[in-house]
């Protein structure tokens, strides 16, 4: 009986999971014109001064253009942060002021299932996000390489791997100040440091061990690989990194905001 | 399990050393109306919390719908519907979304919520709304649209944690209505609130606690006959020294006197008689007012007059 059941409970698990997530996608369609342009808006004002101001004094930045190398850059920074204002702020409020993991938990959902129908959707998210960046960047001619089909991928794991410690975040603070600390300390440095703008091989070392543990890093290289076609097997670890982060990061708050919800 | 929804025995509810809920007992039987009542504070919050599944029994045993209570319990769940204290309505989707998205929360299909939304909105009527955005509803539309959401996974047991908190006298009508209506139809209710005329209205059974303890039990009627009486003498401004001759006289009757602000109040029976006597001795203000007891004259006297936070 019980291997009978199983595929039935997974349906139904599965199924909650994505009426979260359903719940995250009509709410969104309500505001998605002014949220597109805001997210949108800070990474293209980058690109074009960026690319088009200092790249006309920095000739080469790695081989490549400047623009050619930032552009990627801000497509991996555009889905990092895509998801982690949305998922801390809007994740800060549904626990603590219109209660909504409240009305969730109490319908006869599971934090795993909030969790999972979050993550679903910041995926998602940062691919569409990625992909509205995407269409800007083939039309400045900046994507060389058919392999940016395979961008889809790495964007939607780029999705949970920073919406797992947003919401983690979200489910700690006690007021929208400290939310600021987490963009101020982690979000912000990774954003100047990981890549985007140059490449880190010229840092000082111990430097340079620490950008490497941290999740933007690698997202960079393989958007990168990707829209440029300069493609190398380092790119697997980098991969491997990203999996790693999304399935370690993605479990805590499932136990922080669990504890919360049982207060 | 049959007959019985819900069935707490030695319940406790700890938070630390401070406890909560002190071994109090109860049953709410199928269909009734069951009131939890009591000041701030009281324990009702975390009672209530561990009959929907939300948090740990810390001791005792607490079965509900047949099943064991705790976090997780899904099977608990599913049957039950929450109306929570602060209406947690999702101000991001539109009246009938809410009510929609809760349905599939309770896994009805797409079909299945619609319909049951359309009907849940008209029963609590609201169906001129259905595509307005939340922000745009009254405090009492908001609450309608709680109760309605609640309803969506065809209860078995609806929790009603103060319904009608911050309601105006039209709208705490049109609830009372509802949940009235709900009763007829063999939906068991268990009920929280501080309108002592509300309890009295809507419920069958109830119990009074203060301090994690259950003070007093019974149905309203009987509750007001034992623990106060059936008639009240209410005179106001009355001074110290009239109150205290008042009360010395009366010691003599089957009454018992009460302060209240500038008030005192006799309960008891034979009320003619105590009148009479009050009138004959030049004891009685010319203004007095004779009235039946009420819930709110045995809730205060049970959990006394100091003010909770």
């Amino acid at each position: 009986m019980a291997v009978k059941q199983a595929p039935q409970e997974w349906a139904q698990w599965s199924n909650g999971a994505l009426m979260v997530f359903r719940r995250d996608f009509l709410a969104w369609v309500k505001y998605y014109k002014s949220s597109v342009i805001l997210n949108f808006g800070e990474p293209l004002t980058n690109l074009l001064a960026l690319g088009f101001g200092l790249g006309t004094y920095v000739a080469k930045m790695a081989g490549v253009p400047f623009i050619d190398f930032i552009g990627p850059g801000l497509l991996a920074v555009t889905a990092m942060n895509a998801v982690t204002f949305d998922m801390a702020f809007e994740g800060y409020d549904r626990l603590n002021e219109n209660r909504i993991y409240q009305s969730m938990i109490t319908a006869p959902l599971t934090v795993g299932q909030i969790v999972a129908g979050e993550y679903l959707w910041e995926g998602i998210r940062s691919l569409l996000y990625g992909a509205v960046f995407i269409v800007v960047l083939t039309a400045l001619n900046l994507v060389k390489s058919w392999w940016a089909l395979l961008l889809p991928l790495p964007l939607f794991v780029t999705g949970i791997m920073f919406a797992a410690p947003a919401l983690w975040v979200a489910s700690s603070a006690k007021n929208h100040e400290q939310l600021f600390y987490y963009f101020t300390l982690f979000i912000t440095p990774m954003y100047l440091f990981s890549g985007v703008f140059f490449p880190i091989t010229h840092m000082p070392g111990l430097v340079r061990d620490v950008i490497v543990v941290t999740p933007l890093f690698h997202v960079v290289n393989i958007v990168r690989a990707l829209v440029l076609g300069h493609l190398y097997p380092g790119l697997w670890g980098d991969a491997l990194w990203m999996i790693l982060y999304a399935v370690l990061f993605g479990l805590v708050p499932v136990r922080v905001l669990g504890r919360r919800l049982a207060e | 399990m049959s007959d019985t929804v819900v069935m707490a025995k030695r319940l406790v509810k700890r938070f630390g050393a401070f406890e909560a809920v002190r071994g109090i007992d109860f049953t709410i039987a199928l269909g009734e109306c069951f009131g939890l009542l009591g000041p701030n504070g009281a324990g009702k919050s975390s009672t209530i919390r561990m009959i929907c599944c939300l948090t740990d029994v810390s001791q005792g045993t607490l079965t509900v719908l047949g099943w064991p209570a705790h976090p997780g319990q899904r099977a608990v769940k599913r049957q039950l519907g929450v109306v929570a204290q602060d209406d947690n309505l999702d101000p991001s989707l539109t009246v009938r979304e809410n009510t929609e998205i809760h349905g599939r929360f309770y896994g009805l299909d797409s079909c299945e919520a619609r319909r049951r939304s359309d009907e849940l909105l008209a029963f609590m009527q609201l169906e001129g709304r259905a595509n307005e955005q939340v922000r745009a509803l009254s405090g009492g539309m908001r609450r309608r649209l709680v109760i309605a959401r609640a309803l969506m996974g065809n209860p078995r047991l609806l929790i009603l944690d103060e319904p009608t908190t911050g309601l105006d006298p039209q709208a705490r009508l049109l609830v009372w209505g509802k949940i009235n209506e709900l009763k007829r139809q063999g939906v068991t209710i268990l009920l929280t609130t501080h309108y002592m005329d509300e309890a009295e209205r809507l419920c069958d059974q109830l119990v009074v606690v203060d301090h994690g303890e259950i003070l007093e039990r019974g149905s309203p009627g009987d509750l007001i006959h034992r623990v106060v009486g059936d008639d009240c003498l209410e005179v106001p401004g009355v001074d110290e020294r009239q109150a205290r001759a008042m009360a010395q006289f009366l010691d003599d009757y089957p009454v018992w006197t009460d302060r209240q602000a500038d008030s005192l109040l006799v309960y008891g029976g034979q009320m003619d008689e105590v009148i009479d006597q009050l009138h004959w001795k030049n004891l009685l203000p010319r203004t007095y007012y004779r009235r039946r007891a009420s819930l709110e004259d045995v809730f205060l006297k049970l959990t006394g007059r100091e003010l909770r936070d």
